[in-house]
């Protein structure tokens, strides 16, 4: 299953195109994405700290723009979108 | 009655004169406009501009919400609100979001600006980067939008 992951934020710092890409078993759940999103960090920036901390505190949006938790079942090819701590206004 | 967008600034940008359209009426004796602007410091650093970014849907979504709750909350009467806030790279001195309230009375006004800003700081996905003189821009660090218990 192909999830769409849409980067904001510092999490932009992830990738040059405003996404990644992730193949998930069907049924994954945001915590299976957070993890493989943190293997992501571990084999293209060396483990970097920071990057990781970023992703550990970070929140999901579901595609019909609700934040969902960690249980959350990925039930559908979808775009998620990553939601570092906020910092505006 | 809410007028909330996020402006993109490389097509528009935030105009006062709307936001004093949107809220007159003569049903209110007091309006307020708060407006946010890029200063040129911030920890000890010279600040150059500042790089917004933003979930645009969430966004929208955040700005109801609060106007709902405010509304709830302080049960003002005919009450008009305005917010927009931009996106993108942002100069020192420019706006990056402004907030214009109209209530019957002033202390209503002050009120309810006041609770949208703030809650707006506290939850609304928008991200800020800055760029500096002599030094890597940095995202500046925010508050996390999730309880951090439920990882543990």
């Amino acid at each position: 299953m192909k999830i769409k992951l849409e980067l904001f934020g510092a999490s932009r710092d992830f990738s040059k195109k405003d996404y990644l890409e992730f193949n998930l078993k069907e049924r994954s759940s945001i915590k299976d994405l957070r993890h493989e999103i943190l293997n992501f960090v571990e084999n293209n920036f060396k483990g970097n700290d920071n990057y990781k901390k970023l992703v550990q505190s970070s929140a999901f949006c579901s595609e019909e723009n609700n934040i969902v938790s960690d249980n959350y079942k990925i039930t559908k090819e979808q775009n998620i979108g990553i939601i570092p701590p906020i910092g505006g206004g | 009655m809410l007028h909330a967008k996020i402006i993109d600034v490389t097509k528009e940008k935030i105009d006062l004169a709307k936001a004093q359209k949107f809220i007159a009426s003569s049903k209110c004796g007091a309006s307020i406009y708060f407006v946010g602007t890029v200063r040129d410091q911030n920890n000890d650093k010279k600040v150059t501009g500042i790089t917004y970014d933003s979930h645009d849907a969430l966004v929208i979504k955040s700005f109801k919400e609060i106007y709902n709750e405010a509304e709830t909350k302080f049960k003002f009467k005919n009450i008009a609100v305005f917010i927009e806030h931009i996106k993108g790279y942002v100069e020192l001195g420019e706006t990056s979001i402004i907030i214009a309230v109209a209530c019957k009375h002033r202390s209503q006004a002050y009120e309810f600006s006041r609770y949208v800003i703030e809650e707006i700081k506290k939850r609304t996905p928008i991200w800020k980067k800055e760029h500096y003189e002599g030094e890597d821009s940095k995202w500046l660090k925010g508050n996390p939008l999730i309880d951090q218990n439920q990882l543990k």
